[in-house]
């Protein structure tokens, strides 16, 4: 046998050794976590309340602290229904109002003669950065203005503690990041296909209907499945402007769960578990355009 | 080809981009632009809540002299905000690029790994907090200190309480001094480690697209002339990914820099980061004059960023 064929077998052996440790030690870090929250969520309380280093799986496994959710007699389980129907309604809501108006916007920066285009865009995208924290206090003194004003005129409108009120704010940070990813998808769509849709005599806002939007649809779902996690993430607004079950969403439910009911933890893991599972399911279903998505307008060149 | 530039004259196209602008225009106008200008002017008022709105009294720049010369809240909220700036976006970025390379070689499973690596990203950030905030649970049900038993680093009947308040290294010389000053926690670090967990797949996606932009030839050609792994990393992998490398660092500062959500979920306010420290002077104490002023204060620095990154963009996308 010659020695150097051999040598080089083992080092091909060991590279090949320490890529697969590589990619067990990523998927452990990666799953380890969520695991544990999940095997949380179906263990009983007095098993979590017990010495972890003997004591990891559940000897009784329950859905109990699931069904505590839903169930609508107790305190949490209204509280959680409530919820959850909230954060859907905001989620969609907002999504579906960023993304009509918002490609619009991105349709006429891509492709339409506009006076001070340069400017829009860089202010649409200097407005995206802009964190939250900067414009909670100004929504804060102007909601409690139009809400004091309503009740001066008579009126029982009102915004605190509103769902319509998350949904005006969230659009403050959502917009402008639909504009950004929408204009760039258009732009990676060759003018041509439009031009000729025109000779053909379709009007512009016809070509943007029957050529631009149908191939940007991977751009649109992308676009729509980001606006949604990130309206279903958000926090901070939702803690300032929601109080009742009127307008509370999940992570507000879920920041609450360990401040009222002391380590909660089998029922904040199973809150945590129902609120992870909407954007872990579209995350995994729509990868490809999500990634796309992400790395669009970000990697170029 | 034909140019992308529309025609000059196009009084029918300017009217069409006007009806499809004006909705956003006019709820950005509604929504960012006048509650940024009011930010801005109560910022040079002392703003306190009253019936029916606020009572305001104008005192110039005595909110933001008050900050930077006054205040023993601001300079440390900064130092704070700096450190977890920082290590966070180090860790990052040295775990975000050694996933991304592992995750570029072939391998059995490879699209699974992939699918999956995204699953921490897609976690609501207030179930990462909690999830975390559980996993280093300071007594004996805690996984960490379970782990580490199991592991035999710690005795059985130790515990640490992760999220605690001792300064890491704190009888070493210079740097535990160092430490402590920056505002350095153990509790700190380890809101650190969960964030990174949660945001390293981003950084593995945009690297692992840098990653397949560059050809495989170069590679071949170094193998050829000799080069090792690490030469080939140093010299070809990193030089090349710099585009994306720093589009990466831009967009991390901006996010890191204004953490509010998980130290709030996890450490309530004894973890005065800027975002934190802004909150509670102006929701919890409702000043909203200063509150105000410290909230611009973070906004100019994120969007001085945010210029960097524009141009960073705007010559690459050669307009």
């Amino acid at each position: 046998m010659n020695v150097p064929g051999r040598r080089r077998k083992t080092l091909l052996w060991a590279r090949r050794i320490t890529l697969y440790a590589a990619v067990i030690a990523i998927v452990v870090w990666t799953l380890a976590p969520v695991a544990w929250l999940a095997i949380s969520s179906i263990t009983p309380y007095n098993e979590l309340i017990s010495d972890r280093a003997t004591h990891w799986f559940p000897r009784r496994p329950t859905f109990a602290n699931f069904k505590v959710m839903f169930d609508l007699s107790s305190e949490v389980g209204e509280r959680f229904v409530y919820a959850i129907r909230n954060s859907m309604i905001v989620a969609s809501s907002v999504t579906a109002i960023c993304l009509v108006t918002g490609t619009l916007a991105a349709y006429a920066l891509a492709r339409l003669p506009v006076k001070g285009k340069k400017t829009l865009v860089l202010s649409l995208m200097s407005i995206r950065m802009l964190p939250t924290i900067a414009l909670v206090i100004p929504f804060f003194v102007l909601v409690s203005y139009v809400d004091y004003g309503f009740m001066n005129i008579g009126s029982s409108f009102h915004l605190f503690d509103t769902k319509l009120c998350l949904i005006i704010l969230y659009t403050t940070f959502i917009l402008g990041f639909v504009i950004w990813i929408m204009r760039g998808f258009f732009l990676t769509i060759p003018t041509e296909l439009e031009e000729a849709a025109r000779i053909d005599g379709c009007t512009r806002l016809q070509a943007l209907r029957h050529v631009a939007l149908p191939l940007c649809a991977p751009g649109l779902v992308a676009t729509g499945i980001l606006s949604f996690l990130l309206a279903w993430d958000e926090f901070l607004l939702a803690l300032i402007f929601t109080r009742s079950n009127n307008a509370i969403t999940l992570p507000l439910f879920i920041a609450e769960l360990g401040s009222q009911y002391i380590t909660a933890y089998d029922q904040i893991s199973a809150a945590g578990v129902m609120a992870a599972v909407p954007p872990v399911l579209l995350a995994l279903l729509f990868q490809r355009f999500i990634v796309q998505g992400l790395t669009s307008g970000s990697v170029k060149g | 080809m034909i140019s992308r530039k529309p025609r000059k004259r196009d009084p029918e196209g300017r009217r069409l981009a006007w009806w499809l602008l004006s909705p956003s225009v006019i709820l950005i106008l509604a929504v960012v632009i006048g509650p940024l200008l009011f930010a801005f002017y109560l910022s040079f008022h002392e703003a306190e809540p009253m019936v029916g709105g606020i009572n305001t009294r104008f005192v110039g720049l005595a909110n933001y002299v008050y900050y930077f010369a006054q205040s023993d809240l601001f300079w440390p909220a900064v130092r704070v905000t700096v450190y977890f700036t920082v290590v966070s976006l180090l860790v990052e970025l040295v775990l975000g690029i050694a996933m991304a390379l592992v995750l570029n070689a072939k391998f059995v499973g490879r699209s699974f790994v992939r699918a999956i690596i995204l699953l921490p990203w897609a976690l609501p950030t207030v179930v990462n907090a909690r999830m975390w905030e559980w996993i280093f649970a300071g007594s004996k049900f805690g996984a960490l200190n379970g782990l580490m038993k199991v592991l035999h680093v710690f005795p059985p009947t130790y515990d640490q309480v992760w999220l605690g308040f001792d300064v890491p290294f704190e009888s070493v010389p210079v740097l535990g001094p160092f430490l402590k000053w920056m505002g350095v926690t153990r509790a700190l670090n380890m809101i650190i480690i969960a964030d990174t967990w949660k945001v390293t797949p981003l950084v593995v996606l945009l690297v692992l697209a840098g990653l397949q932009t560059i050809p495989e030839s170069l590679y071949e050609a170094a193998t050829v002339d000799g080069a090792g792994f690490w030469r080939k990393l140093t010299r070809i992998t990193l030089p090349l990914l710099k585009p994306v490398l720093l589009v990466v660092l831009v967009l991390r500062t901006m996010e890191l820099f204004r953490v509010f959500d998980i130290i709030y979920i996890i450490m309530q306010y004894s973890i005065r980061v800027l975002g934190v420290l802004t909150y509670e002077v102006g929701m919890k104490f409702l000043h909203f004059g200063s509150g105000a002023a410290l909230s611009f204060l973070v906004a100019l620095f994120i969007l001085g960023l945010a210029l960097v990154y524009i141009r960073l963009f705007y010559t690459e996308e050669g307009y």
